[in-house]
């Protein structure tokens, strides 16, 4: 997996590619908790280029997100490949994530 | 047909006694394949060759594209993280609560800090309907709820193939049939390859796609579900009209037999 952090008018972005698993979720979780502390808000996951996604990855997001509202922040899930959004609806977190087609609809949103 | 699984001249022997007698099959991906067949035709033996427990006299197993059996322990030690294996008695930890019993192989495979490893046991155990009962012990639940957490750790890593040991043993018959449904469930969402070992006919009616049925050590049957209703093998037909065998003596063998000549 590779992570690539981008600023998209003043939006920090987290641009995701490759697979979200078991050996790749520490990192995640590395750099997502970096934005929590901070107190980000809102932070923006790009998952365009996200091939496979685990359990581990799916715990990943969901920490953060409970991280984040301990001080009102947004999570904001943008381009979710169709295979992933089935895992997140049998997960019922697609009413739980903010998802959005594109980083424009989500930064107006 | 994408294969998971390709067995090819399986042979195991205990001393002179042939278990399985150079069988070769192939089990397709995303589907669920039934090893069918009756008491001591070899099906818990072929299991524990497919999970890599027991080492076959010859033969080959690939499992997607690779030979488990020209493996080192180390080599398929990191390769069994992708089959999870539910148990015939779910084989939990006593000691352990459900939720531990869960996270154990987390804990131990993985890098995963703590809070992500409680989420995915969380995640888990909802998904075998066993949210409420993460503080329990094992022998705090019923047999059924023992089973639904024993597959909620085989699940534990996310495993592309899943294999169970007789997982209706036991069990009620609604209760397998729960058990059956959350089967089924677990091939349509998350396209994991599952091989069950059983030999109840109603679980295999409802749950199998493609059944492999041994008898005596040798493949009888192999093929979709709908070819096994209308195979016209005589064993087959026997097994699934449940017909008792045929008696295999003659009164003069059986008394020959009994009187110790």
């Amino acid at each position: 997996m590779k992570i690539e952090v981008v600023d998209c008018k003043g939006v920090k972005v987290l641009a995701l590619s490759g697979d979200i698993d078991m050996y790749s979720s520490p990192d995640l979780r590395k750099e997502l908790m970096h934005f929590v502390h901070k107190k980000v808000s809102p932070l923006l996951v790009d998952f365009r280029g996200v091939s496979y996604i685990d359990s581990s990855g799916i715990a990943t997001f969901v920490e953060g997100l409970k991280s984040m509202m301990g001080y009102g922040g947004k999570l904001k899930f943008v381009g979710i490949p169709e295979k992933i959004m089935e895992i997140l609806c049998f997960a019922k977190l697609d009413r739980v994530f903010e998802i959005y087609g594109s980083i424009d609809d989500a930064c107006r949103n | 047909m994408e294969k998971a699984i390709e067995v090819t001249d399986l042979v195991t022997q205990y001393g002179d006694r042939v278990i399985l007698n150079g069988i070769s099959f192939s089990i397709p991906k995303g589907k669920t394949t039934v090893i069918l067949g009756g008491s001591g035709c070899g099906k818990s033996t072929l299991l524990n060759h497919l999970i890599g427990l027991l080492k076959p006299t010859s033969g080959e197993i690939l499992i997607n594209g690779h030979d488990i059996t020209a493996m080192t322990e180390d080599e398929f030690n990191e390769f069994r993280k992708k089959m999870g294996v539910l148990f015939q008695g779910s084989a939990l930890l006593n000691s352990m609560t459900i939720a531990d019993n869960v996270a154990l192989p987390l804990r131990e495979h993985t890098k995963l800090e703590e809070p992500t490893i409680q989420i995915i046991c969380r995640m888990k155990l909802d998904l075998v309907s066993l949210s409420k009962f993460e503080h329990f012990y094992p022998s705090q639940l019923s047999g059924g709820m023992k089973k639904r957490a024993g597959i909620a750790r085989a699940m534990a890593l996310d495993p592309e193939l899943l294999f169970f040991d007789e997982p209706s043993a036991g069990l009620d018959p609604v209760t397998a049939a729960g058990l059956d449904e959350l089967i089924i469930k677990l091939r349509d969402v998350f396209k994991i390859t599952i091989v069950v070992v059983t030999h109840e006919l109603p679980s295999v009616f409802m749950i199998a796609d493609y059944v492999i049925m041994l008898d005596l050590g040798e493949v009888i049957f192999a093929g979709p579900i709908d070819e096994l209703k209308a195979s016209a093998h005589p064993k087959v037909r026997r097994f699934l009209e449940r017909q008792a065998e045929q008696e295999t003596y003659s009164p003069e063998d059986y008394f020959r037999f009994i009187a110790g000549n």
